[in-house]
């Protein structure tokens, strides 16, 4: 997934995260020290460019801040995004629907939840300015993965989808299966999707580079990246393929 | 809040469109009468208190922040009336001797109270992180009114 998400970055874009990003984070700074070595970064913390060792795990960690020549306030950043001076940002969202639109508010109705989640932050105006945004979500089952989301907290510019199982990609404001991870069937993401994803193209399959897990390993060697996973989920492959998956 | 530090009614904001967020809210669109855009606008909020906690203030409330700014300055502007907490009040001619170190006016400022470690579970960038134990004890105490008053009254100084 971390590798999947860095391949979406292209070199010279300036890159966003939002809080509790750490697979996003990890993203950036692979893509930094493979395929992307000129974007620019700006962290949770409003930090610019900062040279991590090793990914803290809260978003308010002093080490966001280290090699960073100025930070952004939290009216800045936004300020930044509605001009039009972000390129690409990572989302999480609760519920994605086959339109891309993200979850991250209720689920159940507003007025009685079923659940209150944290909200979308800034999603609903990011997805809009952001030019690209890119959303990951840890597991991919049919509960996350609905025809139409309990509530629509942001919707726009949402491109890519990077689950443990694959990555979907918006065709004409559908979401349709781009490409699957080695061990991963057509078939395993269709039954774990509420949707119908059939691509009208090719799936591929993705395969990460011997190159690309040795950095990964190394911007990350206590696998913090792990946190983020479920420890048990039924939808995930088994035993090796699961780390596969996160990496 | 912007809006309210500006002294103007709303504000008009990008995105927000076909999102149940602008529902809720009630956000209403308005037409640029100079380009002729449809563009969201917010309505300010206008608090009557804030409470910030800074790193540095002197008594008079002249105060710097380390680390991110975060909405601190905006929130200062928009609120009719400021409370500090502070990690440290430094003597009032520190602020004097280098004035353009100083991230909220005292002017702004109606209180301030010296609340080391204030910020406490959660973190104060750069000074200190989220203490994870911190937040598990608090969550634990929330669970009733006793336990929250055991807890407060142990956390603070």
């Amino acid at each position: 997934m971390a590798i999947a998400l860095a391949r979406t970055v292209r070199d010279g874009e300036t890159v966003a995260q939002g809080v509790d990003s750490v697979l996003a984070s990890l993203a950036i700074l692979l893509a930094r020290a493979t395929h992307a070595p000129t974007l620019t970064w700006i962290t949770v913390a409003g930090g610019i460019n900062p040279v991590l060792a090793g990914l803290p795990n809260s978003s308010v960690s002093p080490r966001w801040l280290s090699g960073t020549a100025a930070i952004l306030s939290n009216p800045e950043f936004y300020r930044l995004a509605m001009r039009g001076g972000v390129d690409r940002m990572f989302l999480g969202a609760a519920q994605i629907d086959q339109h891309g639109r993200l979850n991250s508010t209720v689920i159940g109705s507003h007025d009685r939840p079923r659940v209150r989640l944290p909200g979308g932050g800034g999603a609903a105006v990011l997805a809009q300015v952001v030019r690209h945004i890119v959303v990951w979500r840890t597991r991919h089952t049919v509960e996350i993965f609905v025809p139409e989301v309990d509530f629509v907290t942001a919707q726009g510019n949402v491109e890519t989808v990077v689950t443990p199982l694959g990555v979907l990609a918006c065709r004409e404001g559908r979401l349709v299966l781009e490409a699957r991870f080695p061990g991963v069937s057509v078939e395993d993401i269709s039954a774990n999707t509420g949707f119908p994803v059939a691509s009208p193209g090719p799936v591929t399959v993705l395969e990460p580079a011997e190159a690309e897990l040795t950095i990964l390993q190394e911007l990350d060697p206590g696998r913090q990246r792990d946190l983020e996973f479920p420890a048990a989920d039924g939808s995930m492959p088994a035993g090796g393929g699961r780390e596969r998956a996160r990496d | 809040m912007q809006a309210a530090s500006l002294g103007i009614p709303f504000q008009p904001i990008r995105g927000l469109c076909h999102t149940d967020v602008a529902a809720v809210g009630g956000f209403a669109t308005v037409r640029d009468p100079y380009s002729g855009e449809e563009v969201h606008v917010v309505p300010r909020i206008r608090p009557d208190w804030a409470v910030l906690h800074v790193h540095e203030a002197d008594e008079h409330g002249n105060a710097r922040l380390h680390g991110s700014l975060g909405y601190d300055p905006v929130m200062a502007e928009a609120s009719a009336r400021v409370i500090l907490t502070t990690e440290q009040i430094i003597p009032t001619h520190e602020p004097v001797d280098h004035p353009e170190l100083t991230t909220i006016p005292g002017i702004f400022v109606s209180a301030v109270v010296l609340v080391p470690k204030g910020a406490f579970p959660c973190g104060c960038m750069p000074d200190y992180d989220v203490d994870p134990g911190g937040i598990e004890d608090y969550l634990r105490a929330t669970r009733s009114e006793d336990t929250l008053r055991e807890y407060l009254h142990d956390v603070t100084p």
